[in-house]
């Protein structure tokens, strides 16, 4: 079925979709929409809901629920989602799967509501205390925000570990028409690793400290190998003949493809790559650039954070630009500009 | 048994009732541990049932989410006084409010043991004489820290960082247990007690009677929990010999005639 839906409708109905049984949470915008549209009909898919008292609640009921075999979700923005990072940092130690969505505010402490990205550093490098990672999915267009929860979950439950899908507030209020796939039944007992009482007299346990195994290390380890081997994801756009090549996600991504294509019929050679994970980095991407000299990195954030990663991950080769600010989009024509001006 | 823990610890005794109860009732497959951090988290090595360690304070949350999604199975929320009562004390208050299925227990000691004894909100102290006479300990300076009569023999000083409004003169001990103060330590009855929930009891871990009678409690609060669900909190006075630097004997006097009069044992709220 085709309906008109904002990013956060349509996140909530992919999350339908992928299954989910469980969600708990705390009203913040830019991200209400999620948490009203499980409130009023959740029960109608069988979904169970809580009005958490806090984001510190909402996170850790989808840890319980998530050891029961659910799928869970909690989705918050900005300061509910810094909240909750104790217990992401728990769950990625305890190898428990679960989805949170992050819909970006801008600037740190409360902030404001507007479009920003300035949450990259924090969902990409841990965010919580200690050695781990979260794996981090970037929605560009709200087809993105339909798909995105199913992958999510598959590689939750396949890693063992929390995934977040994040984008921000304009692609959380922008509409369009996007096929609503048929929601999916999750079986809450078909993850071995689900507690369900110690029934064949081999108790299972949840814990990040193991006084006794030694291997541990080795495990969580291994674990962010396999993810930063297998799971990287990107869309790429012309970027084989480009001599510039532009990087960018959610809002700042749907601009570059314009600028892509204006570019182009100028005859500018432009290439754009989106990264669909944050985390783990699509690097693999730049290993098939030939002929490009000069990157340039648009974001929604004060600091350059994607800037510094693409700046590592490409081994610091090319010559490097940024597009960026705390929430003002650059125009189409602006960046078509500032291309023309560092050809 | 339990061998991870100090001599004298409460966590063994009320590990060791709740294993005997779970064995009598034959209901070792449904169950599931959830722990706190700290020392009971210590206890997820040698437990014999599916088992959860959750952040501090955070093991009734943990709790809701699990037995929204699996109710056949009894959830056992296991924590201290530092979880439950201070650094938790919201997540206490809201389940007890939504009259969660709740099968909770609370190791009360009045300190944060793992970390070496610093005082928790459900600190009364424990000045011992001889191990027989307690005195709950009230050198106050209102309006400044103050210094709870911790001096134990080994004369440890513990600074309590909340003001108790009880004045004593300065230096004097009270040869009584003040039994009928409100400010002195911190009764989660008066937070709890008007709330919807279904049983709230208090029992020490100490001699055999009151193990009995904590046994009894403990019994209550799972067929209650098994029959209807709804919020039971059973608080269990326990000793931590090492962090009050007394031998294990007197600790148990200490929690008898001193702790026992302030924190009022028996069933405190039983509803339907």
């Amino acid at each position: 079925m085709k309906r008109i839906l904002n990013g956060n409708e349509a996140f909530a109905y992919g999350a339908l979709a992928a299954g989910i049984d469980f969600y708990a949470g705390y009203p913040i915008t830019p991200s209400t929409d999620v948490y009203e549209f499980f409130e009023k009909y959740g029960k109608d898919y069988g979904v169970k809901f809580v009005h958490a008292s806090s984001e510190v609640s909402a996170i850790n009921m989808i840890m319980g629920a998530s050891i029961a075999g659910a799928r869970a979700l909690t989705v918050t923005s900005g300061c509910g989602f810094s909240l909750m990072q104790e217990t992401i940092s728990y769950m990625a130690a305890d190898f428990v799967p679960s989805v949170i969505l992050n819909v970006m505010r801008e600037g740190a402490g409360l902030g404001d509501i507007p479009r920003s990205q300035g949450d990259y550093n924090q969902m990409t490098k841990g965010g919580g205390n200690g050695d781990y990672h979260t794996i981090v999915l970037a929605c560009s267009t709200i087809k993105d925000c339909v798909e995105f929860p199913s992958i999510a979950y598959e590689l939750s439950e396949k890693y063992q570990n929390p995934v977040i899908i994040t984008y921000d507030s304009d692609i959380a209020h922008t509409k369009e028409i996007v096929e609503v796939p048929i929601r999916i039944k999750n079986d809450i007992n078909k993850l071995s690793y689900t507690l369900t009482g110690n029934i064949n007299n081999n108790p299972k346990r949840i814990q990040n400290i193991y006084y006794h195994d030694s291997d541990y290390n080795n495990t969580l380890k291994n674990k962010y190998e396999l993810i930063e081997e297998n799971e990287q994801r990107y869309s790429d756009y012309f970027t084989e003949d480009a001599n510039v090549i532009l990087v960018a996600f959610s809002i700042c991504a749907r601009i570059c493809i314009d600028v892509v294509k204006r570019a182009r019929a100028e005859g500018i050679k432009v290439g754009l790559i989106i990264p669909i994970t944050l985390y783990p980095f699509p690097k693999k991407v730049f290993e098939k650039i030939n002929n490009c000299k000069k990157i340039i990195v648009v974001e929604l954030n004060i600091l350059k954070q994607m800037r510094m990663d693409v700046e590592y991950f490409t081994k610091f080769k090319y010559e490097y630009y940024s597009i960026n600010s705390m929430s003002t989009c650059e125009t189409v024509l602006d960046i078509l500009n500032f291309i023309k001006e560092h050809k | 048994m339990y061998e991870m823990l100090c001599a004298g610890c409460g966590h063994r005794t009320a590990m060791m009732i709740l294993d005997e109860i779970i064995k009598e009732k034959n209901i070792k497959e449904k169950i599931i541990m959830a722990l706190d951090v700290a020392c009971c988290s210590l206890l997820i090595d040698y437990v014999d049932y599916d088992a959860i360690m959750c952040a501090h304070g955070r093991v009734l949350d943990v709790t809701k989410g699990y037995k929204m999604m699996r109710d056949e199975n009894i959830v056992i929320s296991y924590m201290g006084d530092g979880a439950a009562y201070s650094i938790g004390i919201e997540e206490m208050i809201h389940s007890a409010r939504r009259n969660d299925a709740v099968l909770a227990i609370v190791i009360n000691n009045g300190l944060y043991s793992m970390t070496g004894g610093q005082v928790a909100p459900t600190y009364v102290g424990a000045n011992v004489n001889a191990g027989v006479n307690v005195n709950v300990g009230v050198n106050v300076n209102v309006g400044a820290d103050v210094n709870v009569g911790a001096n134990v023999n080994a004369g440890a000083d513990i600074i309590r960082p909340i003001v108790v409004t009880n004045v004593d003169t300065e230096g004097t001990k009270l040869s009584e247990p003040v039994s009928n103060d409100n400010n002195i330590g911190f009764k989660i009855e008066n937070i709890i007690g008007n709330l919807p929930i279904s049983y709230f009891a208090r029992a020490s871990i100490t001699d055999k009677e009151n193990i009995d009678t904590a046994k009894k409690y403990i019994n209550t609060a799972f067929d209650k929990y098994i029959k209807s669900g709804g919020f039971n909190l059973v608080e269990l006075l326990s000793p931590c010999p090492t962090n009050y630097k007394l031998k294990p004997v007197d600790m148990v006097n200490v929690i008898n005639n001193g702790w026992s009069k302030v924190y009022k044992i028996g069933e405190i709220v039983n509803n339907v």
